[in-house]
């Protein structure tokens, strides 16, 4: 199970498909540009973390109907849409509370 | 180039291989005609990053495999890792250049005396190579190895800690103004 806290790279590849369903390479593409170029992901990275996320049910694998090629293509489950909004939810919580701290600090 | 990604492919187990292996190189290949554009350090760190994910992929893999659901156990991840945007202070080239001065002052220094110095020790002679064994000479290396990096993380923590310190006295003294 991809437990949370996610790690950086796998939170920006369902964010990547949070918006659209994708393919390997667009999946690499975007997530360089989410992390202006700080995050580049090379594919045994990518399609490790993919079959992690497909394995637990995070996302799913069809083929894409426009691809003249068959390729395959990634898109978030339900499951996986809803474990994202909890780790945002998360991660916001943590930010206010971070924001309160340091203002308090600077104060 | 190529060949070596497809080489390195090899090392996935089996049943991965074949679920990813082709999708796995059509990524590739696109990543690395976008990259042809780009300068030679530019697809000199590409070519590393793939290779190094590649090996790290298979090794996880295989844990994966052999360890089933509990691999993450096995596997260190980078989730608690917190990065502290650490930069060597700008006397560090000049003390490094230094000490490599001081290094090659002190080898020339002891190559003087030994020339000076009349050979009263008779020759070494040939090393028997039945005496040589593997173990020690390993285990040496491991000692230096490991302290090299012990005195490596020391000096890095102490000036870490130094940093630390005067950036605390900064705010300090910037709280009581």
């Amino acid at each position: 199970m991809e437990s949370l806290p996610l790690t950086e790279p796998v939170l920006l590849i369902l964010l990547s498909l949070a918006g659209q369903p994708r393919h390997g390479y667009s999946i690499l593409k975007d997530v360089e540009e989410m992390s202006d170029g700080r995050v580049l992901l090379s594919t045994g990275t990518l399609y490790g973390a993919l079959r992690r996320l497909l394995d637990d049910g995070w996302i799913e694998r069809f083929e894409e109907a426009e691809s003249s090629r068959g390729r395959q293509a990634y898109r978030l489950t339900a499951g996986g849409r809803r474990n994202l909004q909890t780790e945002v939810s998360r991660m916001k919580q943590l930010t206010r509370l971070a924001s309160l701290r340091v203002a308090r600090k600077e104060s | 180039m190529f060949s070596l990604y497809r080489c390195l492919l090899r090392l996935y187990p089996s049943p991965h291989r074949r679920e990813y292996g082709e999708e796995m190189t059509a990524v590739f290949c696109e990543v690395r005609t976008a990259m042809e554009k780009k300068g030679a350090v530019t697809r000199g760190i590409f070519w590393l990053r793939e290779i190094r994910g590649l090996v790290h992929g298979a090794f996880a893999e295989h844990v994966r495999s052999w360890a089933g659901s509990h691999s993450w156990a096995l596997l260190p991840t980078r989730r608690f890792t917190m990065h502290s945007e650490f930069r060597f202070p700008k006397a560090t080239p000049i003390l490094m250049a230094l000490i490599l001065a001081g290094t090659v002052l002190a080898i020339e220094k002891a190559q003087a005396i030994s020339a000076s110095l009349p050979h009263i020790n008779p020759p070494v002679g040939p090393i028997q190579p039945e005496r040589l064994t593997f173990l020690p000479p390993v285990l040496l290396m491991f000692a230096v190895a490991y302290a090299a990096g012990l005195i490596g993380w020391m000096i890095l923590f102490a000036l870490k800690r130094s940093g630390m310190h005067r950036l605390s006295q900064v705010q300090d003294s910037a709280g009581r103004e």
